[in-house]
């Protein structure tokens, strides 16, 4: 089947519907499709706790867009590109504004004003924030206001690949999931909002089962370039057994990190910030505790102790009740009487699909949110500005696609081209294939782990190449057991682990070949920053043969030049 | 053991028989009931959205008329059981609201402090009664009668009000089933809704509801329905072959009230607990 | 680590092969902790490729992942094997997908028709501010105005409560919990402009008035929202716009006179006050069959003793108002925002 639309996006997230409403309202005459492997409000925008960061000085009334230009390119470790980081933090406050003014139900401060907490990383509060549901209150107001503008859904469609003309996007193929029919979607401009990949870390990592970056690899089978792949975030308090999240607005509130002495160990290596230093910082003092002995040791692996007691049962009720919830959930323990078992955890991609103010390098492609690298986040992305960024680069997107559809010509998309994407799948059911894919995913994630983590090395590097090398390989035999066509999800997981391993490559190569520290990458080897050498992004290409090669790029420096960063 | 009656609508009117069995055994217990007589209709869950205000003060003024004789107020209704417990719960946890019902009962010299609870019949059999005792008053045990015990909905939900049973798998009734000697079926329409509040407006649903529950009731073999709620009877006795009409169940099922089971197993007969009055005969 | 077998006994269908659905069983060894999500994860991987389910944030915030277990629709990814074993842990535990929407294929059911009914009940804030002029000002809205639809914005839509609902089960056309709470939410935000019109959309046919009050919704809600508090107040809201044209709408105020009348419902012409001489006239059959048994309700309801003071409270109300209905009362953790007059 075939549909025609002006502008097609793919993934519902924060960023996509975003772009959906600001496409529609731009120029109601385009026609908008977006296409999504989940409802809308399951996306993982919905899983965002914190908040959203925006100058809007409703608590420290001197906060600026400046200040926030400058904890943001700071806390990138110099490696944003400022100009779009300018873009970011002038955007927010109107932005965010924008979303209270459509319903989202924010906070608020006694005097009526949207409430604002510190977060990491920052010198003034400036984290906007509902409770600690603030995504998932986000993503449900524009899902709402999708609603109510009639944008037209294609719930539960899988991208296959992005398809262009020369340098001329035509559209993407999807795969109907209920019915495992190729569906294609032509269409001269096609928004990429398709979320991150750090699911590629899989136990060791927060995200959602579906944050396989599939967006990223389908622009990368096209042809457009990843940027600095190897910026993983670890975020500093996932749950010890599950990974999942407890949000930095714990410690924002309050929350101090204590390791088996009882000790706030982040006085040795952050004594301003302390709790609330950046993240990569936060996330490798605590694995540096774990290493020397200092952690709490359990069944479930080694962990640091998050305390929240001293906050009061009323504050974390209040405040923090998700947290609470999973908590008892996932570990068992009620913040109120007991601390927080917590350890590192993937947690968000810093780099993706190379965008520049969200344009990708074939023209009607743009790229936004966490699939996209614009770079407004570098080397390491402070608590409240991915939300900033979905809705920023979404709404901007939304706004240029619009305007330039109207433009451009889709030709269609080519028969081979689809019959490709049928023979792919096809293949996957044949029975001389034998590889499983939960032993396959299970490994990937292990060797991302192992030799990809917060702690790098040459020769772990090495090993995570080539493991990666060898389960690509391995996959090219995988089996699909479940050759029915309803709701496949057989499939999609194949399908899925198939993005992952080549982004995992993206990673693992990326990470070998920058030999500094910045950020969250940082190297035992090469534990300084080295701006002589490598203050420039990283480029991934994908050849026919599925190999990568690499190239680099400048970054866009602006009003704050290289400094030493210190917390 | 002493307590304020709560004298509900319908057991007023349409199921005269729920008190009249209940009348009957009372004292072989040792269980003193006074009626609340100067009690209003409690609003049925539909008061309060008209005026809440009407519907926190004439409850307020209920519970305090059973405060005023230092007893725990009880009903056979689980309606009246939920709306009284929720103004309860409001007026618990409200200093605002108690002053406001407060002055409004002043006039009468009554005042509302929270100090009586509000019960069910069912809890008081099971809970402050006991369960042990009761069956050895037991004279002429169910043995061999099937039962299908039907709670309803607002004995059992929202649990946080109630409190009493799991709403998913609730098991008072049974036991008292159990203790009277009874045996019972297994079905799954125990805890679901009886489609008696929106008999009027909703009249093909309901009956939909009624019927599923019924037509549970009859497949399982049973040959009692029992239920602690008068409305919920009057849905599956009253409407029963209405319910039923084209579903290709053969044959009724009666449905006794709480208080008829245990007059039976206390060795009353049928008519004196009022049985011959029900629409599905026994 | 705590170790046990368990069985898990689920509901297969796969409508292109299966006639009917049917149910398969899976015996494993979990651990304690172990979450339902997680064991169907093991048993998908490990023994059957073909078990079909959603899933997706694993940490209870999407909703993707709802199910029904032992009969009750919750959330897979939050509920722990532990707490759903029964008879002793030796009972397998029931899998099945959620009730009152089409199944797909196994535990997947088509969740498109929630979407639809959200959409016809404009289940969105339209603000007073022009579209030109968003972004450029706050709302100021009180924490305690934020308070009043804090609880009802945490629903994920994860169907919970729908497939839940006693009225679903009737009724597939039935407005829904959810969207019901939508609607609660949405009126109650000062910042919105369309309760009137979403109030009138809502109280239409198969809408606010059908709901049972089963509380099934709220009893199960797996975010514990007191979904039926909002239902409440909404109907609470019908009143004081003076929507009371319907017949669930003049159902209640037949409780409210007859308090003030006799202190107690005068049931005998309940039927023809809610639904009208006409609407009435099916009943007549059965009310005639019930007279024969002595079913009937006594024409003339003997009055409660004191029913002056009862009148009292009635006339004082009245005059503290003015004759105006004033918003909600309740403190129960969905409250309702004051609204004053009533809808053109």
């Amino acid at each position: 089947m075939e549909h025609r639309y002006d502008i097609v996006i793919v993934g519902a997230g924060g960023g996509g519907m975003f772009a959906a409403l600001e496409a529609v309202r731009t120029n109601p005459r385009v026609s908008v499709a977006v296409i999504s492997k989940v409802y809308p409000t399951r996306s993982h925008t919905s899983a965002a706790q914190g908040g959203v960061n925006a100058a809007l000085g409703n608590k420290d009334r001197d906060d600026t867009v400046e200040l926030h230009v400058f904890d943001t390119v700071k806390g990138s470790d110099y490696l944003a590109d400022q100009d779009a980081v300018d873009y970011l933090c002038g955007q927010a406050p109107s932005v965010v504004r924008e979303l209270e003014n459509l319903g989202a139900p924010f906070s608020r401060f006694a005097d009526g004003t949207i409430a604002q907490r510190p977060f990491g990383g920052t010198v003034k509060d400036r984290c906007c924030y509902c409770a600690d549901k603030t995504g998932h209150t986000l993503l449900h107001t524009l899902f709402e206001q999708c609603l109510r503008r009639g944008v037209t859904f294609f719930n539960e469609y899988f991208l296959l690949s992005l398809e262009h003309a020369d340098g001329d996007c035509q559209g993407v193929i999807t795969l109907n999931m209920a019915t495992s029919a190729i569906e294609t979607f032509v269409a001269p401009v096609v928004i990429l909002a398709t979320g991150g990949h750090a699911k590629m870390y899989w136990n060791r990592s927060s995200n959602a089962a579906g944050n396989t970056g599939d967006g990223q690899a389908a622009a990368l089978r096209a042809g457009i370039p990843l940027k600095d792949m190897e910026f993983i975030q670890f975020h500093p308090t996932g749950l010890r057994k599950s990974g999942l999240l407890v949000t930095e607005g714990a410690r924002g509130e309050g929350g101090y990190l204590l390791n088996r002495h009882g000790e706030r160990f982040m006085a040795r290596y952050a004594p301003q910030k302390m709790e609330l230093g950046p993240r990569d910082l936060v996330a490798r003092s605590m694995e540096t505790e774990i290493i020397e002995g200092n952690g709490f040791e359990s069944d479930a692996g080694s962990y640091i102790e998050l305390d929240l007691r001293h906050l009061g049962a009323e504050a974390i009720k209040k405040k923090l009740p998700q947290i609470r919830e999973l908590s008892m959930h996932f570990e068992g323990v009620d913040p109120i009487e007991e601390p927080i078992p917590v350890r590192p955890t993937a947690h968000y991609s810093m780099g993706g699909i190379d965008a520049t103010m969200a344009r990708t390098a074939i023209r009607g492609v743009y790229a936004v949110g966490e699939c996209a690298c614009v770079s407004v986040h570098g080397a390491n992305r402070l608590g409240g500005n991915s939300l900033l960024d979905i809705l920023v680069f979404g709404k901007r997107a939304g706004q240029e696609a619009a305007l330039e559809a109207p433009e451009r010509k889709a030709h269609g998309i080519t028969p081979p081209a689809v019959r490709r994407a049928a023979d792919e799948i096809r293949s996957y059911a044949n029975h001389e294939r034998y590889e499983r894919y939960g032993i396959i995913r299970e490994e990937m994630g292990k060797a991302m782990g192992d030799n990809v983590g917060i702690y790098r090395v040459e020769e772990r590097l090495r090993t995570g190449v080539d493991e990666i090398h060898a389960l690509r390989e391995r996959f090219r035999r995988i089996r699909l057991f479940d050759t029915g066509t309803v709701y496949n999800t057989n499939l999609i997981q194949i399908l899925e682990l198939k993005n992952m391993l080549d982004l995992a490559l993206c990673v693992a190569v990326t990470a070998l070949e920058r030999q500094e520290s910045r950020g969250s990458h940082y190297r035992e080897d090469f534990p300084r920053r080295d701006d002589g050498a490598w203050h420039r992004h990283s480029l991934c290409t994908m050849g026919s043969d599925g190999e990568v090669s690499l190239g680099h790029k400048a970054v866009t420096m602006g009003k704050y030049s290289l400094e030493t960063r210190s917390y | 053991m002493k307590y304020a009656y709560f004298l509900s609508c319908i057991n007023e009117s349409m199921t005269r028989e729920v008190d009249r069995a209940l009348n009957l055994w009372k004292k072989d217990l040792g269980i003193e009931l006074v009626n609340l007589e100067k009690g209003t209709c409690c609003g049925g869950s539909n008061l309060d959205y008209v005026s809440p205000d009407h519907f926190i003060i004439i409850n307020g003024r209920n519970i305090a008329l059973a405060e005023k004789m230092g007893l725990d107020l009880v009903t056979s209704c689980s309606t009246c059981l939920l709306t009284l417990r929720r103004a309860k719960q409001i007026l618990d946890s409200s200093p605002a609201k108690r002053e406001l019902v407060n002055s409004h009962l002043a006039d009468e010299g009554l005042h509302y402090a929270g100090t009586s609870d509000v019960k069910h019949l069912l809890w008081v059999i099971t809970e402050d009664y006991g369960l042990e005792r009761l069956a050895a008053k037991v004279t002429a045990p169910l043995r061999g009668v099937r039962f299908a015990p039907f709670y309803g909905c607002h004995i059992l939900r929202p649990s946080a009000l109630l409190g009493r049973d799991d709403p998913a798998a609730p098991t008072s009734l049974d036991r008292l089933v159990e203790a009277l000697g009874g045996s019972l079926v297994e079905y799954g329409s125990k805890n679901k809704c009886c489609g008696f509040h929106t008999l009027l407006v909703a009249e093909k649903q309901s009956l939909a509801m009624t019927g599923n529950a019924v037509e549970d009731a009859v497949r399982s073999g049973a040959h009692y329905i029992v239920t602690p709620c008068p409305l919920c009877h009057t849905a599956l006795d009253a409407y029963q072959d209405k319910a039923l009409a084209g579903r290709g169940v053969s044959g009724n099922i009666p449905v006794l009230h709480l208080s008829q089971m245990i007059g039976l197993a206390l060795g009353y007969s049928q008519k004196e607990l009022g049985i011959d009055r029900h629409m599905i005969a026994a | 680590m705590e170790r046990r077998e368990v069985s898990f006994r689920i509901q297969r269908y796969n409508p292109q092969v299966d006639r009917a659905p049917f149910y398969d069983n899976f015996r494993i060894a979990v651990e304690k902790g172990i979450t339902i999500l997680r064991a169907l994860n093991y048993i998908k991987e490990h023994l059957e490729p073909r078990l079909t389910f959603r899933a997706f944030c694993q940490a209870g915030i999407c909703g993707s992942c709802a199910i029904r277990i032992n009969g009750v629709s919750r959330l897979a990814c939050t509920t722990q094997v532990w707490d759903v074993l029964t008879g002793g842990g030796d009972d397998p535990i029931l899998i099945e997908p959620l009730d009152n929407l089409e199944v797909i294929r196994d535990l997947v059911v088509d969740i498109d028709p929630i979407m639809e009914k959200l959409k016809r009940n404009q289940s969105w804030v339209k603000p007073a501010i022009p579209e030109e002029e968003l972004g450029r000002k706050e709302h100021i809205v009180s924490d305690e105005q934020f308070e009043t639809i804090n609880a009802a914005s945490d629903c994920i839509l994860c169907g919970s409560c729908y497939s839940e609902c006693s009225m679903m089960q009737v009724n597939r056309d039935y407005i829904s919990p959810p969207v019901l709470l939508k609607a609660f939410r949405m009126n109650n935000d000062t910042r919105d402009t369309l309760g009137c019109q979403r109030l009138r959309e809502v109280t239409t046919d198969n809408g606010l008035w059908d709901c049972a009050h089963c509380y099934k919704c709220m009893e199960h809600c797996t975010k514990k929202i007191p979904i039926m508090d909002g239902i409440h107040h909404l109907r609470e809201e019908a009143f004081a716009r003076g929507m009371t044209h319907t017949e669930g709408a003049r159902h209640a105020q037949a409780f409210f006179d007859d308090i003030r009348d006799i202190g107690r419902l005068k049931e005998v012409t309940l039927p023809l006050r809610t639904k009208g001489v006409l609407g009435s006239l099916g009943m007549v059959p059965l009310a005639i069959k019930m007279g024969l048994k002595g079913r009937k309700p006594p024409l003339l309801v003997k009055r409660i003793p004191d029913i002056e003071r009862v009148r009292d409270i009635y006339d004082r109300l009245e005059a503290d108002r003015g004759g105006e209905v004033v918003g909600a009362i309740h403190e129960l953790p969905l409250r309702s925002a004051p609204r004053s007059g009533g809808c053109l």
